[in-house]
């Protein structure tokens, strides 16, 4: 079956007084039906520049350079306005990083969702739209008479639990979730997170989950792509990601935050800052702040290859297998996840 | 705060502000005429704006080689009437709106340092200012003491300067006055008054100089307003040149006698607008969030 | 929202109190004290000048003075005027505010509806020619001199067009043998006005609340407008009222339109600046990212946060509105409260001009708090918590 998104070489750079920003360079990636992907990397790396990429809501300095995006096999960007709307929530459905702006202040949060709905679906009522917010709003663990209510009457937490709502409103093929959680605190972080992942199991929707916190990522993708400025450095399933990065990066990354099961390591930070992606590093863009740079890493692109089976990675000296064991994985995730390389490496 | 080539560099983008600023230039440059013109060229007795008089002609006589726009019903020049009161204008906008800008700044940076009672005062002084009908008040008062040009700027400057001014500049002294460095100065042992005058102030004095040119606009409406009223007591300004006209009756046949009122109530307009304009520029100066793009 | 009103209300009529305090104080402080050339003017009878005497509380203290007068301010004591002798200041001024208050209202509802749907479209369009020549217009108008643009429409289309009637309130010709008074027909006019208004709000509101707007609920809503309005011409028509009432309205059309002119911009172009930043919010690209078509982004989500800062705005500049309002009636011959004031003013009526300027003040704040409540209706957030919310 033909992958839900797929995005071939995508490039896209910003335009500013200083020069071109290389904001996104040379993605690609593909995410299955049902799939959840994902997308980890640094502040600043373009993460959530894919993600606005995807839903074609680009700023007017914005240019695609290279590359296409494909919903459902369809380039989006040759598509009219019109199919792009109705791509939108219907198709891709979206929850902003910054979850507490996206409701509009002066109108009720039912409103806004009963919106959406009526407007993709025109066949269903008003009262049939109210209908299904209540369930909703049910589904999200918000009181339904909140409905009524105006988004400043909310908690920070509720106010997510909205934006999921709304997001889940017209049974979308697929979510963005853009750090849906890293307003919160980390109890309601973590199960706004559990809940998340179960309707999304319950529906078989798509999702591509955006976090620079690697725990948030590892509790609920079947798949992670690593980003580091602005390029992916690595992709694979989550758990050959997790148990056996390849790229340094990656691999400085898990250490960089704890475990989420509380396995306790040393927390090391990487050194060094990201680069600049006005004029980013020539060659591997990590290899100034990588410990196994070679000459040849500041003079060549690494390529983007397969380096085990479903397993991609760019870099000249890739991390060898073994020892390498930092956090662990939740357990029991899709099937296909497929251990190609045995288990015997965390010891 | 930035340098001010850097300023200039945003506001010469904007080209509402440019156009404003040519305009400005432009009256500058024919004000700037009036004392030339009249010592040399033109004939004080025929041309003073005031007391001149041509008696080569009938009055108001429509424009001619020695009066290019004409002449007023008492048989003075309207070009030279023109000239001298931009000068006027100039006078007029800037010193009432300076005063205001001056008031406005002080009590706005005060009211922020201090807080508490000063503040809640002046607040609720500008709160009742803003609500008072100021040309009303003032037709009332210039009825019954015909004002003249400085006390009348003076008064504008003041009552402007107690205004919504003062919320608008503590605001942005508020928003100064929690950054860090006023801390460090405090702690370093600065007096009040130094980290006022040398902290807070120059970061408020751009948003200062920017309501300075929408109350120059404010300034000479008023002005003009109320001379055209005739409450004022003023000898010549281009306000008073329509009450001129219109005292005289002349302008109810408009369209015949246009250079009565044409030339004097586009300048009026056309100078209030370049002020305005140039406000607008320097808002997006100012006001990072209108600059984008 | 109960408590808010209360606040507001306190508010108001504290200033108003200031207010009058002020005209008071600032009449007292003229050169040639108010009371004595009341009581030395000509026109006033040596009977009545004992009686006013006594009724200033002149033999009195300052503090005293000061208290009766604000005794008979509130109990709508004002005076005689002079020049109207012996007509009471209050029955003159009773007169003459529903007139300023109609035009004042209509002038403003107009302006601030063309500023609002302009602003909105120059922002949406922001750097394209639409913007750049929108914005020059306005501020030309919005800058220009008022006596002077008025004479100019006056001009152009009473003068030369001849479409619209030449100044004034009323064409005299036509009313003479009326039956009815301008001031009746007037009195008629607005009720039946205001009527018909709230009626077609309800109608349009009834029919298009909701977020869908279907084409029967459009159409019905149209035709059950259009109907009421038919009705209510039908029955001004029956009582032989239309013919004057047309008469009126012909004669509010340039006024109404001057005021609109010079004060549209604006509004405009604070909302312009308003919706600048709020295109920036993340609920409109969170509504654009919705699949919602752009003029729903635009109006629903852009510009109705916009607008807030704009009837902030529109608040503070009653007062100086109510200026140009002065000014427009004086223009246009337009008799009421400004026309009289200004009138007063150059005749040394005082007790009338001091009645007209303590009545604009209590008419600027009465708009002040009706617009209050106008934001606050606007804004969930702050009958919430008393205070506009922080932006972002
Ligand atoms: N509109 C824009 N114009 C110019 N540069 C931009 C724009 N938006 C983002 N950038 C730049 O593009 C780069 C990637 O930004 P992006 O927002 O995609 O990062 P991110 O990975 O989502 O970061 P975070 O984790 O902080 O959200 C950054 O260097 C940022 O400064
Ligand atoms: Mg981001």
């Amino acid at each position: 079956m033909d992958p839900l998104l797929k995005l071939d070489d995508f490039t896209m750079h910003y335009r500013t007084k200083a020069g071109w920003v290389q904001a996104v360079d040379g993605v690609t990636l593909s995410l299955a039906r049902g799939q959840a992907l994902g997308l980890v990397g640094e502040s600043g790396c373009g993460k959530t520049s894919i993600a606005m990429s995807v839903m074609k809501l680009l700023p007017y300095n914005s240019k695609v350079v290279r590359g296409r995006i494909l919903f459902e096999g369809r380039d989006i960007y040759s598509m009219t306005d019109g199919e792009v709307r109705k791509m939108r929530w219907k198709g891709v459905a979206m929850i902003f990083q910054a979850a507490m702006n996206s409701l509009n202040p002066v109108y009720r949060v039912g409103n806004q969702i009963v919106e959406a709905i009526v407007t993709h679906e025109p066949e269903t009522s008003e009262e049939e739209a109210w209908a299904r917010v209540r369930s909703l709003f049910e589904l999200v663990g918000i009181p339904k008479e909140r409905m009524y209510h105006y988004p400043h009457e909310y908690s920070g937490g509720m106010k997510q639990r909205a934006v999921i709502a709304m997001a889940l409103a017209c049974n979308p093929k697929m979510i963005i979730a853009d750090e849906p959680t890293t307003a919160l605190d980390v109890i309601v972080q973590d199960k706004i997170l559990r809940e998340m992942d179960q309707i999304r199991r319950k529906i078989n929707m798509s999702m591509i989950y955006i976090s620079h916190d690697v725990s948030v990522i590892a509790e609920v993708s079947d798949v992670v792509a690593v980003m580091y400025a602005g390029k992916l450095v690595e992709l694979g399933q989550a758990d050959d990601v997790f148990k056996r990065p390849r790229h340094p990066y990656t691999y400085a990354l898990m250490r960089a935050y704890p475990s989420i099961l509380g396995e306790k390591h040393e927390l090391a930070t990487i050194p060094g800052e990201p680069p600049n992606l006005l004029d980013p590093p020539s060659g591997c863009r990590f290899h100034p702040r990588c410990d196994r740079a070679s000459a040849e890493c500041s003079k060549a692109d690494p390529m983007w290859r397969e380096i085990c089976p479903g397993h991609y990675c760019t870099c000249h000296n890739p991390v060898e297998i073994g020892g390498t064991w930092v956090g662990q994985v939740r357990s029991g995730k899709a099937a296909d996840g497929g251990d190609q390389l045995g288990t015997s490496s965390n010891s | 705060m930035r340098g001010l080539s850097q300023n200039w560099a945003v506001f010469r983008e904007s080209r509402i502000g440019m156009l404003g600023l040519i305009v400005i230039l432009l009256f500058g440059v024919f004000g700037a005429l009036w004392p030339i013109m009249i010592n040399t060229v033109w004939d004080p007795l025929i041309y003073h704006p005031v007391v001149g008089f041509d008696p080569m002609l009938l009055h108001p006589s429509p424009p001619t080689k020695a009066h290019l726009l004409g002449t007023d019903p008492i048989g003075r020049d309207i070009l030279a009437q023109l000239m001298f009161s931009t000068g006027r204008e100039f006078l007029l906008g800037v010193l009432s709106a300076l005063i205001t800008v001056v008031i406005g700044t002080v009590i706005g940076t005060v009211a922020a340092y201090y807080g508490g009672f000063t503040d809640t005062f002046f607040m609720r002084v500008a709160d009742i200012m803003m609500l008072f009908p100021f040309i009303p008040l003032l037709v009332v008062v210039g009825s019954m003491v015909r004002l003249t040009f400085f006390p009348f700027a003076i008064i504008l400057g003041v009552l402007g300067g107690f205004g919504g001014i003062t919320i608008i500049l503590k605001a942005q002294a508020l928003s100064v006055k929690v950054r860090p460095y006023i801390d460090a100065a405090r702690v370093a042992g600065g007096s009040s008054f130094h980290i006022i005058r040398a902290h807070i102030i120059p970061n408020v004095l751009p948003l200062s100089f920017l309501y300075m040119m929408f109350n120059v606009t404010g300034a000479i409406l008023s002005e003009a307003t109320l001379s055209f009223f005739g409450v004022l007591n003023i000898d010549m300004s281009w306000g008073m040149m329509i009450h001129t006209a219109e005292a005289a009756g002349y302008l109810f046949d408009f369209g015949k006698y246009w250079w009565l009122w044409l030339p004097s109530g586009l300048a009026i307009t056309l100078f209030c607008a370049a002020f305005y304009m140039v406000g607008r520029g320097l808002d997006e100066v100012v006001n990072p969030r209108l600059r984008k793009r | 929202m109960r408590r808010y009103v209360l606040s507001r209300l306190g508010q108001v009529i504290l200033t108003l109190l200031i207010y009058i305090t002020l005209v008071y104080f600032l009449l007292q402080a003229m050169p040639g004290d108010i009371t004595q050339m009341y009581l030395a003017n000509p026109k006033v009878p040596q009977a009545a000048r004992e009686e006013l005497r006594k009724q200033l509380g002149l033999d009195q203290g300052v503090v005293m003075q000061y208290l009766t007068y604000v005794k008979n301010f509130f109990r709508g004591e004002l005076g005689v005027s002079f020049s109207h002798y012996p007509r009471p200041v209050w029955d003159i001024l009773m007169e003459r505010l529903p007139r300023t208050f109609v035009l004042f209202l209509t002038a403003h509802v107009l302006s601030f509806y063309v500023g609002y749907v302009m602003g909105r479209v120059i922002a949406w369009r922001r750097g394209r020619v639409v913007d750049y020549a929108a914005t020059v217009v306005g501020i030309t108008f919005w800058t220009a001199f008022y006596p002077l643009l008025a004479l100019v429409l006056i001009w152009i289309f009473a003068y030369t067009l001849r479409l619209l009637p030449l100044n004034q309130f009323i064409e005299p010709k036509l009313w003479q043998g009326a039956p009815f008074s301008a001031n009746t027909v007037f009195g008629y006019m607005v009720y039946g006005g205001g009527a018909v208004a709230i009626g077609l709000f309800l109608i349009f509101y009834a029919f298009l609340r909701g977020l869908k707007r279907t084409r029967r609920n459009v159409a019905l809503a149209w035709l059950s407008g259009s109907v009421l309005v038919a009705v209510a011409l039908l029955a001004a028509s029956r009582a032989g009222l239309l013919v004057y009432i047309w008469d009126i309205v012909n004669h509010m059309v340039l006024p109404v339109c001057t005021l609109t002119l010079i004060s549209f911009a604006g509004t405009m172009l604070l909302m312009r600046d308003s919706m600048l930043e709020t295109v920036q919010e993340d609920y409109v690209m969170a509504a654009h990212a919705k699949g919602l078509p752009d003029t729903i982004v635009r109006d629903r989500y852009a510009a109705r946060t916009a607008i807030l800062p704009t009837v902030t705005s529109l608040v503070l500049s009653l007062a100086s509105s109510m200026s140009g309002g002065l000014v427009t009636e004086t223009m246009f011959s337009w008799p009421g409260l400004g026309q009289v004031l200004f009138h007063s003013a150059l005749a040394n009526d005082y007790p009338l001009a001091t009645g007209a300027l303590a009545f604009t003040g209590v008419f600027l704040l009465i708009a002040h708090f009706v617009a209050d409540i106008l934001y606050a209706v606007l804004d969930p957030r702050i009958a919430y918590t008393g205070q506009p919310a922080a932006e972002g």
